[in-house]
């Protein structure tokens, strides 16, 4: 569903992907995991053309992402993207951040955007907050929000950049847990996180990222487990 | 004092009204009114413009707002004087001059709140509504723009002052205002003008000092809004 193709991306004099080659596929939960600065964040942004790249390929369904004539807002529709900062409109309310996709993109009319909209809302566990304003979320509730407001797109593909990173933790399970039952349900989802407890027990294949390229890709239980490289070693030893 | 009120009370107001044309200080507040809300899609487009990847765009948006903030108002006010009956053909009266020249001058200080707005917003906020797959309008009008407008509402009131003070030049041409009004007035008493126009200055100074004290307020109620529960993480 995504491919990369020795993919390269600089800022300025400094490579952050040098060279990434790897395959995500229709219903596959990959987690990437690596050290800050290893570019596994700038990794799938590039997805959505969210960053730009320099050299190599991103293909999403096989077509390039950079390739001309694609239409690049349609393409975004399709895949679902979680920030670590949430990045809620905070000038709408959780359901407001949802329907303002659904009616603009999808052309739903008010009262069925907004049944939509309540639909993933009670999916993510938030029905009762619909007409919350952001502000009076905590964080992990407007995680969860972002979620379902990804979610309400009919996204093929979600992606998650950090998605715990910013909460506290007593507020990691309950976004993890949603992500949970969405990979259960089928979903393809590539994840970036420090959560090696969610990439051990939700994902079919863990990448870990070191210096822009991909080091080490297999089953969590092959990469976690039993790692070949010492960056990978000294990398799970910090990280419990 | 009090006598010269007594007496002009009603021209100061309202200047000759209704036998002859509105002035005095109705006046001046509409024309702040007309000019800062005429400038505002004005000041809007502009601010795009010089955001714009594109330099055809930019280049003279940001000429028209440099050239027009390095440039005393009174003298759009004398270009539009002249200008504005050639251009169009027809003799322009003083408040339909004064205003565009407003428009014109408030337009280009706007623009820069504007600007200075959407560049202090978290860049998560535009990225978010790209990764959504909206495009530039809905992304501008539904998720910027609202953000920047609610943020922007104390300067907004601070210009609104600016605008009711820079009215009173319309006084040069003849421009029906609060100070037109108070000079007629003076005209007539002959031998009183520091009566007269401290009672103009106490019009402008209560009416701009109650704008200001609000624009405080909402500051401060904004500041709540942000530093307290507002506050997401970048």
């Amino acid at each position: 569903m995504i491919r990369f193709e020795a993919v390269e991306k600089w800022f300025g004099q400094h490579q952050v992907l040098a060279g990434v080659t790897g395959e995500v596929k229709r219903g596959e939960v990959v987690t990437l995991l690596g050290s800050s600065g290893s570019g596994k964040s700038t990794l799938i942004r590039t997805v959505t053309r969210l960053e730009g790249i320099q050299g190599g390929q991103v293909l999403f369904e096989g077509v390039d992402v950079a390739g001309r004539g694609v239409d690049i807002n349609r393409l975004r529709q399709r895949v679902g993207f979680v920030f670590q900062a949430f990045n809620l409109f905070p000038h709408l309310s959780a359901l407001g951040n949802i329907t303002l996709g659904l009616e603009r993109l999808r052309k739903m009319r008010k009262a069925a955007a907004r049944e939509r909209a309540m639909t993933e809302l009670d999916r993510v566990g938030l029905a009762d907050k619909a007409d919350a304003l952001p502000s009076r979320l905590s964080g992990g509730q407007r995680q969860r929000v972002a979620i379902a407001r990804a979610l309400a797109m009919d996204p093929d593909v979600m992606l998650f950049d950090e998605p715990t990173s910013a909460l506290d933790p007593e507020m990691v399970n309950e976004v993890l847990r949603v992500m949970r039952t969405l990979a259960q349900n089928g979903m393809t989802m590539v994840v970036v996180t420090h959560e090696i407890g969610f990439a051990r027990e939700v994902a079919d294949t863990v990448w870990f990222l070191d210096k822009g390229q991909i080091v080490e890709s297999g089953p969590p239980a092959e990469v976690l487990d039993d790692p070949r490289h010492d960056r990978l070693r000294s990398f799970l030893s910090r990280a419990r | 004092m009090l006598e010269i009120l007594e007496d002009n009370w009603l021209l100061f107001l309202i200047g000759q009204y209704p036998h002859g044309p509105v002035g005095g200080l109705a006046m001046t507040l509409f024309l702040a009114v007309a000019g800062l809300s005429l400038s505002f899609p004005v000041a809007i487009a502009l601010a795009l413009a010089r955001l714009s990847p594109r330099r055809w765009l930019r280049g003279p948006a940001t000429a028209v707002v440099y050239v027009v903030r390095g440039l005393p108002l009174i003298m759009f006010i004398f270009w539009t004087y002249f200008a504005l009956p050639l251009l169009t053909g027809h003799a322009v009266g003083g408040v339909e001059t004064l205003l565009f020249a407003l428009v014109i001058y408030e337009a280009s200080y706007l623009s820069e709140i504007i600007r200075a707005g959407i560049e202090g917003l978290p860049k998560g906020q535009a990225e978010a509504a790209k990764a959504l797959g909206l495009g530039y309008f809905p992304t501008t009008f539904k998720v910027i723009l609202p953000q920047v407008l609610h943020n922007m509402m104390p300067s907004l009131v601070s210009q609104f002052v600016s605008t009711i003070k820079e009215t009173s030049l319309g006084y040069v041409i003849s421009a029906n205002e609060v100070t037109f009004a108070a000079s007629q007035v003076n005209n007539q008493l002959m031998t009183q003008p520091f009566e007269v126009y401290g009672l103009l200055a106490l019009t402008y100074f209560t009416l701009c000092f109650t704008l200001t004290s609000a624009a405080r307020w909402l500051e401060r109620r904004l500041a709540a809004e942000r530093g307290g529960l507002g506050a997401q993480p970048a």
